[in-house]
């Protein structure tokens, strides 16, 4: 699998390629400024970036903004976006175009190297990989937080692992559930959110973030 | 008793009387003579105010303030039934609603203005104080009864009147005069005709005078009309009467001056110079509010008492005293007299009447003189209330023709000249009102040597608590990494299960350090600031609030570093009261930059009564904008809704960089 990593810090930069690399991937591209990675990301057309939203010339947001505008040129682009903090801001605008294939993580999730690996492969194939405190603000600072009252516990807690763009396998896997049960909860909440059932996995996940998304903000 | 009055004034409709001509209009006359009634009883409701009002206000005895207006309430009530039922005009009661009745803290105890009270009598008492004084519908009632027996009451009359004049005259002038029976009655006749219509007039004078005000266009139409051809005459006239009122009071100075070089008696002159101050300082702001020119306040600041010298003395100027008492009564004396500000200000008390008087005698003069000495005396003439000739009102160089053109002219310029007259004397307020360059910077050293003092301390508790937090916090768990690190090695080759289990165990200590560092970072410089700017760091906030917050930006670029941080930080406070203690559910952020000025207004619809005197968030704020030369306005009358307004001159760093 190919991948653009772009990241200033030279230590952190060779960290996650030795990570990768171990994990069996091919970095194409390892760039430190924001024009660097807009080049690579469109020349080389990555299955999936991993990216650091500051980066030079500027050190702001540079990163997020190659990402985004990589996107728009080449739509459904696989992102994923690292960084030291997490806002729901640049989560909104990564998620704005309701396409997946984003990812948006603390810098912080690459020690768990198997969880943050799995979460590069659920981007590039098409999927989301969104950071739990994220999910955390998304589900506590929204209008909707009188639907989201009536799901039950356990709901929740599915709720909240498939937002963060978990598959029912891992989500089964990660709450000691079986397959058919987490099934079962998902269809629930589905119910309760009057959000409309879908059978892809991906698909689910974007509409329920766009759910959370969708306020009067 | 009061309903069953206007339960009875309602009933007076004869169902059978209506049906004819006659009967409607006789008793349109009968109502007329029941407002009339009514119009003494509003003559007598303003005297019990006035009664309450010279103690109340006078001698400070406000408890005597809001019984007469709750008490008298019911007369301009019944005064908007009765135009509802017989003009058919419909006024609803403006009046606010009663404030609710106190409500203690957790510590049982009642606030109200910064005081802490045992029992509500004072706090209820004190809030309902505000709530008649404040509601203009009370003082629109009291002019109400003070205009309405006049105008109201003759109109009222005026059918009954016509009537009785039109008989009597019948009666006692028949014998003498065969035409006197026809022409009283042709009176009688006229009263009986014309009782209706003025019945509906007078509902309609009602209800201009005491329907519950709103703005709308018209009503914002007229008061701009109001403003142009009648506000600035009532200006005119007030600073008038402020002038003449400065005559005295510059006599006094004179005199003050006299006693104390003259005669020796110094201890004169520095309170009638402080107390006199007043007079200055109102001109100031009525030259601002009215003229549009801004005069600042140009005293030098009180000093503080100076330091005791090494030999237990105080030095003032090349004067050294012993007591404290002597030092302040000096240094006043050197305070005062040595302030340039106060020789202008003697000065302006001296000249103002002359020059100040004489522009303002000029529109006011020409109106005065062209209405009441020429146009309105010619007018009498004419129709023959007032004997032709015998003095000089009326008559223009001896022609009396010309009066009325002449006297409207005359009156004309000057109302067409009364704004930019009273712009004139906001000017020639400024030319010695206005601070010195010296007084304008020694008031600036102080209020710069106030705010550094400020932010130094603000920058050294920021800086303990982000030692505090990096020793506590992050320091300490990459010490406990470092030791457990060292801890595996010992144990990997002897048992390798129980070091996995602290390797475990170290890398949770790292994620709890980096998100503690995350948090201290955060404090100190939020990322999304330094990334995005003010706007989107605001919008970020709004979407880590949990309420309903709508956020609009209006910013040309990035601003400078130090102001964005201020900002932001002021924001998140601001956010952080509303949601803890104003209860509010939606809030409204407004960031706006204009002409160097950045303006954030934050608005929520919480329960409100916020104190910049009580919480010392608030006043934290102040003080820490103080140092941008940066203002926090807080409005929030008890029940909400909040606004609060910061602001913050300031200068654009770069244009705008950010792509949303």
């Amino acid at each position: 699998m190919r991948v653009v990593l772009a990241e200033d810090l030279y230590l952190l930069r060779e960290g996650l390629s030795r990570l990768l690399t171990a994990h069996g991937f091919d970095i194409v591209a390892a760039v430190e400024t924001g024009p660097e990675l807009l080049q690579a990301l469109t020349g080389l057309r990555p299955d999936v970036a991993v990216v650091d939203v500051r980066l030079p010339p500027t050190q702001t947001d540079e990163g997020l903004q190659a990402a985004l505008a990589a996107r728009r040129e080449v739509p459904g682009l696989p992102v994923l976006v690292l960084s030291q903090h997490v806002e729901q801001l640049y989560a909104r605008e990564l998620l704005a175009d309701g396409t997946g294939g984003v990812g948006y993580l603390l810098k912080d999730r690459v020690f768990a190297a198997d969880q943050f690996v799995d979460a590069v492969r659920r981007v590039a194939a098409g999927g989301t990989a969104m950071d739990p405190e994220v999910i955390a603000k998304l589900l506590t600072g929204t209008d909707r937080a009188q639907p989201l009252a009536r799901l039950t516990p356990r709901e929740r807690d599915v709720l909240e692992l498939m937002a963060e763009g978990r598959s029912n396998a891992a989500i089964a896997q990660q709450l000691f559930l079986s397959e058919s049960a987490v099934g079962k909860h998902i269809a629930s909440i589905f119910g309760k959110l009057d959000l409309a059932p879908s059978d892809d996995d991906n698909r689910r996940v974007l509409a329920v973030l766009a759910y959370l998304n969708a306020d009067s903000r | 008793m009061y309903q069953q009055c206007v339960g009875w004034l309602r009933s007076i409709r004869l169902d059978g009387m209506t049906q004819t001509w006659v009967g409607r209009h006789a008793l349109a006359v009968v109502r007329g003579l029941a407002l009339a009634a009514l119009a003494v009883a509003e003559a007598l409701a303003f005297l019990l105010h006035m009664a309450a009002f010279v103690p109340g206000f006078g001698l400070g005895l406000v408890f005597l303030l809001p019984w007469p207006i709750l008490a008298t309430r019911r007369v301009p009530n019944v005064a908007r039934r009765l135009a509802g039922a017989w003009g058919g005009v419909d006024i609803p009661e403006p009046y606010r609603p009663a404030p609710p009745p106190p409500v203690p803290g957790p510590d049982g105890l009642y606030v109200r203005d910064r005081q802490l009270y045992k029992t509500p009598r004072i706090p209820a008492f004190a809030a309902r104080l505000d709530w008649v004084l404040g509601d203009r519908a009370t003082w629109r009632d009291l002019r109400w009864m003070l205009v309405d027996p006049v105008v109201g009451g003759a109109m009222a009359v005026a059918p009954a009147a016509l009537v009785a004049a039109g008989l009597w005259y019948a009666v006692t002038g028949a014998p003498t005069n065969w035409w006197a029976l026809p022409l009283g009655l042709l009176f009688a006749l006229a009263g009986v005709a014309v009782a209706p219509a003025l019945l509906w007039v007078h509902a309609r004078w009602t209800r201009l005078m005491l329907r519950p005000l709103v703005h709308g266009p018209t009503a914002e139409c007229r008061r701009r009309w109001m403003g142009e051809r009648f506000i600035v005459l009532v200006r005119l006239l007030t600073l008038a009467v402020l002038t003449l009122l400065g005559v005295p009071i510059a006599a006094l100075s004179v005199l003050g001056l006299v006693l104390t070089f003259g005669l020796g008696m110094a201890a004169v002159l520095p309170p009638i110079i402080e107390y006199f101050r007043w007079l200055a300082n109102l001109r100031r702001r009525l030259a601002r509010d009215w003229s549009g020119v801004a005069v600042s306040r140009p005293y030098l600041p009180r000093p503080d008492l100076p330091p005791l010298r090494s030999d237990g003395l105080y030095a003032v100027g090349k004067h050294l005293y012993k007591t404290p008492h002597w030092t302040a009564y000096h240094q006043r004396w050197r305070w005062l007299l040595h302030d340039r500000a106060t020789w202008r200000d003697f000065g302006w008390q001296l000249t103002d009447p002359i020059v100040g008087g004489l522009l303002l005698l000029l529109p006011l003069g020409a109106i005065g003189y062209g209405i009441w000495g020429l146009a309105l005396p010619r007018i009498l003439m004419f129709v023959g209330l007032k004997p032709a000739g015998g003095d000089w009102y009326g008559s223009v160089a001896g022609s009396a023709a010309a009066a009325i053109p002449v006297g409207l002219a005359m009156a004309a310029l000057g109302v067409v000249t009364a704004p930019a007259i009273l712009r004139l004397h906001g000017r020639w307020t400024r030319i010695l009102l206005a601070p010195t360059e010296r007084s304008r910077l020694a008031l600036r050293v102080q209020r710069l040597t106030e705010t550094r003092a400020d932010a130094t301390e603000v920058q050294a508790a920021e800086l303990r608590r982000i030692e505090r937090d990096l020793h506590d916090g992050a320091q300490a768990r990459l010490v406990a990494v470092g030791l457990t690190l060292g801890t595996i090695e010992h144990l990997l080759d002897r048992d390798p299960a129980a070091a996995r289990a602290l390797l475990a165990e170290a890398r949770e200590s790292s994620a709890k350090a980096l998100s503690e560092l995350r948090d201290l970072v955060r404090g100190i410089h939020p990322p999304v600031l330094a990334e995005r700017g003010l706007g989107d760091a605001v919008r970020a906030l709004a979407l880590d609030t949990p309420l309903s917050t709508e956020v609009r930006v209006d910013l040309p670029g990035r601003l400078a570093a130090p102001v964005e941080s201020a900002a932001y930080f002021a924001v998140s406070e601001v956010l952080t009261n509303a949601v803890k203690h104003a209860r509010a559910t939606r809030i409204l952020i407004e960031v706006r930059f204009v002409e160097e000025l950045l303006r954030i207004i934050v608005h929520d619809d919480g329960r409100g009564g916020a104190d910049p005197g009580r919480g010392s968030g608030l006043r934290g704020l102040q003080r820490r904008l103080g140092t941008f030369d940066g203002t926090v306005a807080v409005k929030s009358p008890p029940g909400g809704p909040t606004t609060v307004t910061l602001e913050l001159p300031c200068e654009l760093s770069s244009p705008k960089t950010s792509t949303s």
